[in-house]
Order: C-alpha cells, then structure tokens, then sequence
C-alpha cells in the first residue's frame, strides 16, 4: 500500500513549477561533496532555455535528490516526472571506467521509466577513451577546467525538448478513432483491473485523462495558451463521468496555467527575478500556437487578443475558487495527502501575492490538518518551518513565531537520538520579532513592560535551555540575566528563587560579563546591568565630613578677581549659570581624600540579595573606587548605602552609575538609563590634594563638650581643674599625618562668654617658638606650649562670685599675639544678690581648662593654614557646696584657603 | 461557556487575561496571542467601512480542535477575544454576540474607575471574570467592582487625598 503512496511532499512547489521538467543531478561512486555541488550550482544555473527556432522558454527544476516513488505520479502531473538525468562521477583510470559506466546505467534505472534523456559528466579520465566522441558521456581532466559544462547542459535540454515536443505532439493529435490509454496514479492501478473498457464512461475517463496530460506537456512545453485549451476540455470531460482526482489535478493545472500568465514574477519568491527576463515570452509564444488568437502582426497582441485570452485564462479570483475546488477533490483520497497539501501550499503562495492574508490562512488551516503518514522527526521540523515561512509570508507573525517554534521543540523531541539544541536555538531566535521581544534591555526599560509576559517569559526559559544544551554557558547567562532583568515584575516568588539559583549555577562556570554577545547569525546580544537588583532609587553625592572639608582661603585680592565680569553685579552672569548649576554641586572633593556617594536602594526580591563589588563608575578623574559587598534583607525598604573611592587627579568629576556583582553577574548600571531615579547633581569638582594636622594635648579628655559644634568648627574638650594661682602647663602636639608640607600656622584665641564679662588673662604662649618647625614636612611633629594661670581676684567684688556662680558666664576676644587685660566690670543687671553662703571662699574654686583634644585639621593648598585659637571660658555651677569655675577653651583652626592659581 | 477571556490593548498586549482551566494557562495566551494575526488583518479590511456602520464583533477568529476563538473590537481598537469550547454546541453567534456586549460594558466599567490608568493591565480580581460554572446556563459575567465603585464614588473621591498607593489598594479590597 504504501508504494502507491507519495509520501514526500516538496513543500517548496509553488505553481510555476508546473511548467518546469525535473531533472535529477545526481553523483555516482565516491564524489567529494564540494566538487559535486560546485558543478551543481554550475548546472543549476541554466534553468531556462529559450529553444531554438521557437519563442517557447523551457524551464528547468533541477534537484539531487528525488524519491523514486514520486516519479511515479509522473503521468498525473508530468512536472512530477523526472525526465533528465545528470550523473557526476570520478574516473582516474581507464581501468576503472567499464564499472564506472555500469553505475551509470544502474542509475539510470531507477528512472528509468520515464526518463528522456541522460547525460554522464566523468572528471578525472584522460586517454584513448575521451577521444572517443559520445553523446551521453563528456569528459573533463578535472574540475577546474570544464568551462563547457554550461553549453553540454544547454545541448542536454535540447534534447529534452525535442522527446517532449514529440511526445506532446504525438499525445495531442491521438484520435478518438485510436484506442486511448488509460492514464492513472499508482494507487487506482488495481481498482481498474476487470473494468469494461468499451464502456463510454471509461472513454470518457481516458479522454479527459489524457487532455489533461496533454495539457500539462503543452505547458512544460511553453505553450500557455493551448494547456488552458485542453485543461478547459479535459475539467468538462472529466466532471461528466465524477472522475475526482483527475478532475482535481486537471483544475489545479488550469490554475497554475493562469498564475503564470497572471504572475510573470513567480509566486515562489526567490527565484522571482530570473523569470521575470523572460515573463514576457510565454504569453507570446502561446498566442502563436493558439489559432484563434494570431494576430496580424503576431508578436505584439492588441487588446481583442488580450480579450481573447481572457475567456481561457482564470481570473485572480477564479484561480483561488478553483484551487479551493481541487484541493476538495483531492480530499477525497487519503492516498493523495502529499498532492493536497501541495495544492495547498501553492495557493498560499498566490494568495500571498494577491495579498489576500484570510483567505491564505484558511487554506493554511486545512493544510495543518492533512495527516499524511507517520511523519520522521525529520520530516516534522521541515513541516513547522515551512508553515511558520508561509505565515510569515502572509504577514501572520504571531502565527509564523508560534509554529517555529514548535519546530525549534521539535528539534530537540525526547525521541531524537541526537537532539539538534544548535538548530533549536537558531529557531527560537528566530521566533522573538513574532512575539515582540527584543533582546535589548534598553527597550524595557522605559516605563512598564507591556508585552505578552507569560509567553515570552517561556520563550526565554527555552532559549536559556536551548543554550545550556549547545554547551554555551555564556549564553545562558546573557539570557536568564535578561529574563531576571525585564520579567522581574511577573515573576512569582518560587520563580525568582528558581531563576537566580540557576543563575549562580550558570555563573560559577562562566562569570556574566558587560560584553555584548555575537551571534553566529548576525544578531548580538547587549549586556544586561542589573538595574533592578537591588533598585536604585536616590543618588547623592556626599561633602567631606566637617573637619576635612576644604574652605577657601581669602585671598588678599579680594574675591572681586575670580569673576571675569568688570561689574560688581551683574544679573546676565547669574542667569547663564543656572543650567550648569542644576548639576554641579556646589562643594568640592579633595584629591586623594575618600569621597562618597550614598546610594538609597532596595531589594524586590523575596530572599537576601548580596551585592558583591559595588562601586561607582565615574569619569573626568582618575577615580579610585573602593567596592563594597552589602547584604540587604529580604525585600527591604529603602536602605542606604555608602559607596566610596578617592579621586587621584584633579578636575571635575561626573558620577555615571555604578557597578555590581549580583548572582555572579557583573553589571554596569548608568543614571542615565535608570528610571524614577532622584539624583541631586552628578558632577562634583576635585581640587589639589591638602595637608592634614592632627593635634593633640598634654591634657585627659573632658567627658563633656563646652559648647555645640555649630558645624564649620571642629572641637574636642580636654579639661584641667586649677585652684586660684595654680599655673599649669599645656602641650600641644602638631602632627602633619597627610602627604602635603604644612606651611603656615595661626593662632588666635578667643574666650567664650555670653555675658561679656572677662575674668582675668588666663592664656600666654610663644608662637614664635612653634613657627620656628614649620613648614612641617608629612610624618613630623611640632609641639606648642601654653601657659595656663589662674589669677582670679576675689578681693573686692561680691559681683564676681556672684558671675561665678551663674551659668552661661563665657569670656570671649583674646587675640593672642596682643594680649590684654580688661576690668572686670560689674553686672548691671539684676538677678538678686543671693549668694551660697558657702560660695565666700575663694579656695574652693577651681579653674576647669578645657582645651582642645585632637584636631583633624582641613588641608589647605600649600598649607597656607591659620588656626587661631579659641579660649573660652564657660560656667560655673555649684555641686556639693563648692564652687567648679569650669573654664574650657578650645582652639579652633579657622582654615583659609586659596585654591591654588585660580585666585591670585 | 467562554473557558479564556482576554482584553488586548490597541498596541496588542494583553491588558487581562484569564482562562478557567488554569492548570494550562500558558496554552490560551499562546492561542490568543496567535489570534491577533486574524484580528489585525480583519480590522484592516474592516478600516475601508464607514465608522458608524462598521460591526464591532468580528465573528469567529479560527477554529482548532478543541476550541473556537471569537474576536471583537471596540471603535478605540481595543479587542476582546473569547475561546469557547467546541464541544459546546449550545452557544450560537447571537449568545457569543451578547457575551461580547456585556464584556464590552464591563470594559467600559473599568475605564470609568478612577483608579485605574488606561494601558494599565486590569488588576482587579472581580473585573471581567468569566463565570464558567457548567451548571449555569447561558453566559454570565460578574462584575462586581464597576458597580461598586459607582455607589462609592463620592466617597472614594472623598479620600482619595490622604490615601496613597497602599491605601488605594487597601479600599478596593473592602
């Protein structure tokens, strides 16, 4: 049964290919496969011929394969039959050329029934033998040099022509009067054994039968307008006596008669162009066959001719009804599955051309419904792409993707024995237009992604298997980041934990990079940053902590210098300032100083992220960014995290995103391409690396500081308790700890008071003494000694206890390379006089000193510094029946700066 | 009774999806993905009919095995479309037709939500939920939400300030 079966279907046919005559190209013995393809290709080439003598165009269909049992539908549809054989074979010795020709004709056998004519084209053979002259064997030394490859091939078409000229001219003119054989498909073979075959029905069969045969030789012939005529006759013939299948075929060549008068372009696509050059041919060369349609000139038909015409040829519409009505024929007959499916096909390719997209798909429908045998895995693959092609074609891409990508998972089916994952992979690529993915996480990251989630989320699962499977972890990689990246918002709990523990498995081989991929087919895969693990929300650029920010020097000129305007005010220069101001910030970083950036980010997913090797991505400066790893919970609120480095250069700095390493996967992630992110200015400006002092005292640390640190004033308390008259002796150390000479000191002092009372010069020191060590080289220590004496008098001022007692007394002013002494004035106004018994004597008060501890002083360009010292004095408070003067002084180094050359 | 429901935006992505047998949802947005195709090239044969006579229900989409898919488009190129199953031969165009009008009604309910943002995917679990319990007969939609966001609507504007998002969520869940 399954011999009468044609069981391959070409799913390439298109219905021009009606008018074609196959010939089998075909290597025998051992041919290299390069060599044969390259004299393939080389034979491929002379497809049409226009024939001698005749305006009529043969066109070729060559293949190198071609199922033998199809040959057997030759009768039924004659563009079937193989009527050309090219055999290509090797021969190196005359010795070997007797078994060489043997193969030649057990080839020609497999053909052998229907075949015209054959050629043998033997390479290699030199000798007595090449002398020889044949007609069906030539004769090259090698492959190179057979530049007559293309002329034997045109002889060799000749040829063909003039068997099926004959054949068709033999077959037309058949008279009723002659005994009409029956022509059938190999199936029907043994349904007509024992038919009365006198009967007029049977004749009837055989005649319409035969038109039809007739019909197809005519068109192979080139004679379009005579196929229409018997094709016409043969479907009139044919319905009479409900002979379906032929019926159906005789309909189908009426229709591929009219599409290639209709469509000179070809419906099949690719070879469109080279028809085209001869479209105009055809249509001539019929209209000389056809006797009611010869013109007086003959070559250029009017327009009556065109009409005339026009009665034989279907109309665009007319062919599709007509195809419809083959196909329901052929539906008939389960044994013509491959010659439906065909037909349907065809159709498809015409309504494609016609642009008639519903239609196409209904005829698609049908033929995703026609079961022919058991198909091979194989033979599957080959059907869903060709599907998935033809929907393309039809411009359903949705459709098109769905169905190449069932042939991608057919590719790789449990019961292929080797699955092909590289094809697969290749195929599901291919399928990302139809379902509107593009691989480009730029593209999602605009707004909310709106797309088909679910579908594309499996789409992307299969293609990161697919990749695994290819052995190219990379890949993967690339594509689970993808998919953790774009579909983070559809992925459940369970998923995301799925995801990312198959991600580390994947990176612990291959680490993600911020590399684009390039594929074998052209397309590249973008990196994909992490932007939303963890989410980004705030970026702020951080001012050095108080003590190591930088101020800026007054400079003797004045600041009128660094404007370049000659007015004091200018409005217009204010006003071209704004749009740079909105992204500088308005304080500097230090060269060499760690600087940083806090990022406020959260984690959306349901377990803890680590974040491995977060730093900052930055450009203008060199930059020296020191990563960080943080942990954050589960999904956390906003978390804040400092990132850090030290710029090594001066200039301005732009701060463009940051790097991190989440899942093994390195990203980049820039500001500019995050969405709802706040970021209050990006750029900073990097001035010259400062000295750095640290300063420290001879004195214990106080538990308490004397005043609140307003900020620009950096301030430790050392304390020391005095009896009146007792002097003490205060060290401090200077000590240069950064990398820059320090040049300058100042020291100013001034005693805090609220009340501007003072109570007596406490404070004397030499600076000179100190100055003498400058400019301190980094590493070295310059030591300053003060002098502390208590010298309060309680003789005559009951007021001054009274002060004494009071909170909040502070004295302040003591410019200390001037120092003076001022009368202590007493208090005007009135708390009233009620003083502490106890508070009489003056022994019981000690003097409190708290001095300044440790400093950390602010660099200043070429150590210009001018610390001053401030002294103060505070309070007094009673505890326990005795008097505490706590007198604290700080020294406070207020820092001019001039940075650098800009100033002066 | 309709065993998937989906309403596609004008740009052709899903604004609501939801079938019955969830076990294999992936199945019906494969088949109503792939039922765009039919719907946009219907709509562009449709676009040369004047406006006001153009049909919105666009008839039966395609048919496979098990199921029909049916499609319909709102005059702002929204589209509905509804798998049924095959087996089902109680349904007829004019049942598939009133099914439409009431998906299109509660469609229509959605958009009239203040908290809803057109091109948003329709998050409510009461919107447009098929009902497909075989005993009952004939089509039926509940919708819930539209309705009652109507009767509260004074109220709902009424503290729409002070609720952020999480209070919006919060109210519809009442």
């Amino acid at each position: 049964m399954r011999d009468f079966k044609m069981s391959v279907p070409d799913y390439m046919q298109c219905a021009e290919d009606h008018q074609t005559l196959l010939v089998v190209v075909q290597p025998v013995g051992i041919v290299s496969e390069e060599n044969f393809f390259r004299i393939y290709k080389r034979i491929c080439s002379v497809s049409q011929i226009s024939v001698r003598d005749s305006q009529r165009v043969l066109y070729i269909r060559y293949r190198h394969h071609y199922p033998p049992e199809n040959n057997e539908w030759g009768d039924f549809q004659t563009h079937r039959k193989v009527v050309g054989l090219i055999t290509i074979t090797d021969c190196f010795s005359a010795k070997d050329w007797p078994q060489t020709f043997e193969k030649f004709h057990v080839q020609k056998e497999i053909y052998g029934s229907t075949l015209y004519d054959s050629r043998l084209f033997v390479f290699g053979l030199q000798g007595e033998i090449v002398e020889q002259p044949r007609t069906d064997v030539a004769f090259y030394p090698n492959y190179e040099d057979c530049q007559t490859v293309e002329k034997r091939i045109e002889d060799f078409i000749e040829s063909l022509f003039i068997v099926l000229e004959s054949k068709r001219l033999d077959r037309a003119t058949d008279k009723s009067g002659d005994k009409i054989p029956l022509l059938c498909v190999p199936f029907e073979k043994k349904d007509f054994v024992g038919l009365d075959t006198d009967s007029r029905h049977y004749k009837k069969r055989c005649q319409g039968r035969m038109r039809k045969h007739v019909g197809d030789l005519c068109l192979q012939a080139g004679m379009l307008q005579d196929s229409l005529v018997h094709y016409h006759m043969s479907v009139e013939l044919l319905r009479s006596v409900n002979d379906f299948l032929w019926l159906g075929a005789a309909l189908e060549g009426l229709c591929s008669a009219s599409v290639i008068y209709h469509y000179p372009g070809g419906t099949g696509g690719k070879s469109g162009a080279r028809r085209f050059q001869g479209s105009a041919l055809p249509a001539e060369a019929a209209n000389r066959h056809r006797p009611g349609a010869l013109t007086t000139n003959g070559i250029n038909p009017d327009t009556s001719t065109e009409i005339g015409r026009a009665k034989n040829c279907l109309s665009p519409e007319d062919i599709i009804d007509k195809y419809k009505e083959a196909i329901s024929y052929y539906s008939k007959y389960k044994n013509a599955g491959v010659i439906e499916l065909e037909a349907c096909i065809k159709a498809v390719r015409v309504l494609a051309i016609q642009k008639r997209s519903m239609e196409a798909s209904e005829f698609l429908q049908n033929a995703v419904y026609i079961n022919l045998r058991q198909l091979s895995e194989e033979e599957k693959i080959q059907r869903y792409s060709v599907l998935s092609e033809l929907y393309e074609l039809i411009g359903f891409h949705r459709k098109s993707a769905f169905f190449k990508r069932v042939a991608a998972m057919q590719c790789v089916a449990p019961s292929i024995a080797e699955p092909g994952w590289r094809a697969c992979y290749k195929l599901l690529l291919e399928t990302l237009p139809g379902y509107s993915l593009s691989l480009d996480p730029k593209d999602f990251s605009r707004g909310t992604h709106r797309g088909w989630a679910a579908v594309q989320m499996r789409l992307l699962h299969e293609l990161v298997y697919a990749s695994r499977r290819m052995g190219n972890p990379a890949l993967s990689v690339r594509h689970l980041s993808f998919l953790l990246q774009t579909m983070l918002d559809f992925l459940s709990d369970q998923e995301k934990k799925d995801v990312t523990q198959s991600l580390e498995n994947y990176t612990s081989k291959c680490p993600g990079t911020m590399e684009p991929i390039a594929l074998p087919g052209g397309l590249t895969l973008p990196p994909v940053p992490f932007t939303k693990l963890p989410i980004v929300r705030h970026v702020k650029l951080l001012n050095l902590p108080a003590s190591l920010r930088p101020h800026k020097m007054k400079s003797l000129l004045g600041q009128n210098v660094s404007t370049k305007s000659p007015f004091i005010y200018s409005p217009i220069i204010a006003h071209n300032r704004g749009e740079e101001r909105n992204k500088k910030i308005d304080f500097q970083w230090v060269q060499g100083d760690v600087c940083e950036v806090q990022l406020m980010v959260y984690n959306p997913m349901p377990f803890e992220l680590r974040v491995e090797n977060m730093g900052l991505l930055t450009s203008g400066v060199e930059f020296e960014s020191l990563p960080a790893a943080l942990s954050l919970p589960a999904e956390s609120g906003l978390y804040p995290v400092t990132l850090v480095g030290v710029p090594q250069t001066t200039g301005t700095i732009t701060v463009n995103g940051y790097h991190t390493t989440v899942f093994g996967v390195f990203s980049d992630c820039l500001l500019d391409n995050l969405p709802g992110i706040k970021t209050s200015g990006s750029t900073v400006e990097v001035i010259p690396a400062l000295p750095r002092l640290q300063i420290s005292t001879s004195l214990p640390r106080s538990a308490h500081s004397l005043q609140p640190s307003s900020g620009d004033e950096i301030s430790t308390n050392v304390s020391v308790q005095l009896y009146n008259g007792e002097s003490q002796q205060l060290i401090i150390k200077l000590e240069n700890i950064g990398m820059e000479p320090l040049e300058k000191l100042e020291v100013t002092s001034k005693v805090l008071t609220t009340k501007e009372k003072l109570y007596g010069d406490f404070l004397s020191w030499k600076l000179e003494e100190t100055l003498a060590q400058f400019p301190l080289q980094p590493g070295k220590v310059a030591t300053f000694t003060i002098n502390i004496k208590v010298k309060l008098d309680f003789s005559c001022q009951e007021n001054l206890l009274q002060d004494l007692s009071d909170d909040g007394i502070s004295v302040s002013g003591f410019p200390l390379s001037s120092p003076f002494r001022q009368v202590v004035r007493p208090r005007v106004e009135g708390k009233p006089v009620n003083p502490p018994e106890s508070n009489k004597a003056g022994d019981y008060s000690h003097v409190k000193v708290s001095g300044l501890g440790r400093w950390h002083l602010p660099r200043a360009v070429r150590a210009s510094a001018k610390p001053f010292l401030k002294h103060s004095f505070e309070s007094f408070s009673e505890r326990k029946g005795c008097v505490y003067l706590k007198a604290g002084f700080s020294v406070v180094f207020v820092l001019g700066q001039c940075f650098g050359k800009q100033s002066q | 009774m309709a065993v998937c429901i989906a309403v596609i935006a004008k740009e052709n992505y899903p604004l609501y999806i939801r079938s019955t047998p969830t076990e294999n949802e992936l199945k019906f947005h494969y088949m109503v993905h792939t039922s765009l195709d039919v719907v946009d090239e219907k709509i562009s044969a449709m676009g040369k009919a004047l406006v006001d006579q153009r049909e919105l229900y666009l008839g039966l989409l395609y048919p496979t095995e098990d199921y029909k898919v049916y499609g319909y488009v709102t005059n702002s190129k929204v589209k509905f479309v509804m798998v049924v199953d095959s087996s089902n031969t109680a349904l007829r165009d004019n049942e598939i037709r009133s099914m439409f009008r009431k998906l299109h009604n509660s469609y229509t309910d959605v958009m009239c939500n203040p908290f809803y943002n057109p091109g948003d995917r329709i998050q409510s679990r009461w919107a447009l939920l098929p009902v497909s319990d075989p005993v009952q007969v004939g089509p039926a939609f509940c919708v819930l939400l539209p309705s009652f966001c109507r009767t509260c609507l004074a109220i709902l504007v009424a503290k729409m300030q002070p609720f952020g998002k999480q209070g919006r969520k919060g109210l519809f869940k009442l």
